[in-house]
């Protein structure tokens, strides 16, 4: 079975702090694997290391098979990124800015023009797709993060916290959406939400303090622990003030 | 796709950034307003516009700052703002080098600025034209000079973006770095007999000394020599070329080689 996402021993210091401890975890093809984790468990610094925003300390990630750190191009062209709250440049539309990123990954004409119509329809900003982004909400940036994410049709997404600064009917809307392209996707999404993370995922992995504490599939889980919540409480502890 | 094309599609759409950005016509009307007030303190102030074609095109020469306000407040979030603003979130994940991403943006800048200066010649030379009758051959290397040195403040900027946190930090710093730190420690060396080539300030001045050098302009302006502390040493062109190009060329490879290893933790 093709793995997409394979992380080894990985490990991240910030200083003497140590964010990620000898992780090591893959996520099987077409997999949908929610990333679950107190704050400052890891979680955002695993993804920017599988998204080459950051290096690791040691151990390896691997995108498709191509390792992250020495070929970044070639494995940062078969993903879709949301990592933090990403923000837009202020002066540029939602269409100048999807057609910047869309060229950057080789798409052009027609076929792109047609591409940035779709992902605008898609997260419902159809109206706003000659506005400058200035004048967005953060849900709207959200929506607008979630379409440059769709925009090349990447096989693996990695998502980190997607659905922050969306109103309840947008959570909704960008569940549905992640529920459809999910099904032909590989998804690696960290989040809070345990609701949402039981909805578009079959799988978790739980971290704290950095290490792999759990990492199974939510009915074992469950079985296991009577819920995803009594799972995640007894697996993990209370995050540091 | 090559990097080439990469750097073609980073160029185009962060020059367009450029254009939709209202610092680029704040600065363009400032100049106006500059070069106006030149055109009309110096017949009203004076005994009417210098007799002299060289020393009027010195006077209405504001190169220096125009290249300099246009590198900062074009370049000075460059890099420093991916990362403070979080922009770089979007940027970084897309296939396309560090490298490749810093000289689009410089190569973008640089075109920002050049149209800066392009329109300040311009304003100069139908001055010229419409006082004197004509516009002196050297309107062309003072030109030429401040192309490069607007190409030398860029990268200044570059690399104080690149190891700035913030991108207001990485304007003040280079704003001080260039237009108060240099000038003083050259107007010291100067006082005190030393060279001063190395400093951006010091080049700067060729831009406007390229019309005759300190002497015709203090002349033209009806002031002595000896109502001068000290001795006005007109900077060599030469020297002023050689210091230009390394600034030029080690912040800009400072500035790609600390973008390239910064993280975006």
């Amino acid at each position: 079975m093709r793995e997409p996402i394979v992380i080894e021993n990985l490990s991240k210091y910030y200083n003497k702090f140590l964010a990620v401890d000898k992780l090591s975890l893959r996520v099987a093809e077409n997999e949908n694997v929610g990333l679950l984790g107190p704050n400052g468990a890891g979680k955002s610094t695993t993804l920017k290391i599988l998204c080459g925003l950051i290096r690791s300390s040691s151990g390896t990630a691997y995108i498709d098979g191509i390792n992250v750190a020495e070929k970044p191009e070639q494995a940062l062209s078969r993903i879709g990124a949301i990592v933090e709250t990403p923000e837009f440049y202020p002066f540029l539309t939602p269409q100048e800015i999807l057609s910047y990123l869309g060229r950057l990954r080789g798409m052009r004409g027609d076929g792109l023009r047609r591409r940035i119509k779709e992902v605008i329809h898609l997260v419902r900003l159809d109206d706003w797709g000659k506005v400058k982004i200035e004048k967005f909400s953060r849900g709207m940036k959200q929506r607008l993060a979630l379409a440059q994410t769709l925009l090349h049709d990447p096989p693996v997404l990695i998502l980190d916290e997607p659905a922050l600064g969306l109103d309840p009917r947008g959570v909704v809307e960008f569940r549905e959406i992640i529920e459809g392209v999910g099904k032909e996707k590989t998804i690696f999404f960290a989040s809070h939400q345990l609701v949402e993370v039981a909805q578009v995922c079959t799988q978790v992995a739980i971290i704290d303090h950095g290490r792999l504490v759990a990492y199974d599939s939510i009915v074992a889980l469950e079985k296991k622990y009577q819920s995803l919540e009594r799972a995640y409480l007894e697996l993990t502890e209370a995050p540091l003030d | 796709m090559t990097e080439f094309e990469k750097l073609r599609v980073v160029t185009g759409y962060e020059f367009l950034k450029h254009i939709r950005r209202k610092r680029l016509y704040v600065i363009l009307g400032l100049t106006l307003v500059a070069e106006l007030a030149v055109l009309i303190l110096v017949p009203v102030l004076g005994e009417g516009y210098p007799d002299n074609v060289m020393v009027m095109a010195a006077l209405l020469s504001m190169g220096p700052s125009l290249a300099t306000i246009g590198a900062i407040f074009f370049a000075g979030d460059a890099i420093a703002g991916e990362f403070e603003s979080k922009t770089g979130f979007i940027l970084f994940t897309n296939p396309v080098g560090r490298m490749t991403l810093v000289i689009g943006k410089y190569l973008a800048c640089y075109a920002a600025v050049i149209l800066l200066v392009i329109f300040g010649y311009v304003i100069v030379s139908i001055s010229l034209l419409a006082i004197y009758g004509n516009i002196p051959i050297e309107t062309l290397s003072s030109f030429g000079l401040c192309l490069l040195y607007a190409g030398s403040a860029l990268s200044v900027t570059f690399f104080f973006s690149s190891i700035s946190k913030g991108a207001m930090g990485a304007t003040v710093i280079t704003l001080v770095f260039i237009m108060v730190i240099s000038p003083i420690v050259d107007s010291v060396l100067m006082m005190t007999g030393q060279p001063s080539w190395f400093l951006l300030s010091s080049n700067g001045d060729t831009i406007a000394t390229v019309y005759g050098g300190y002497e015709l302009f203090m002349e033209g302006l009806g002031v002595s020599g000896g109502m001068m502390p000290f001795e006005l040493e007109t900077p060599d062109v030469g020297l002023a070329v050689l210091s230009m190009g390394i600034y030029l060329v080690v912040g800009f490879l400072l500035s790609i080689w600390i973008s390239k290893r910064r993280q975006l933790s």
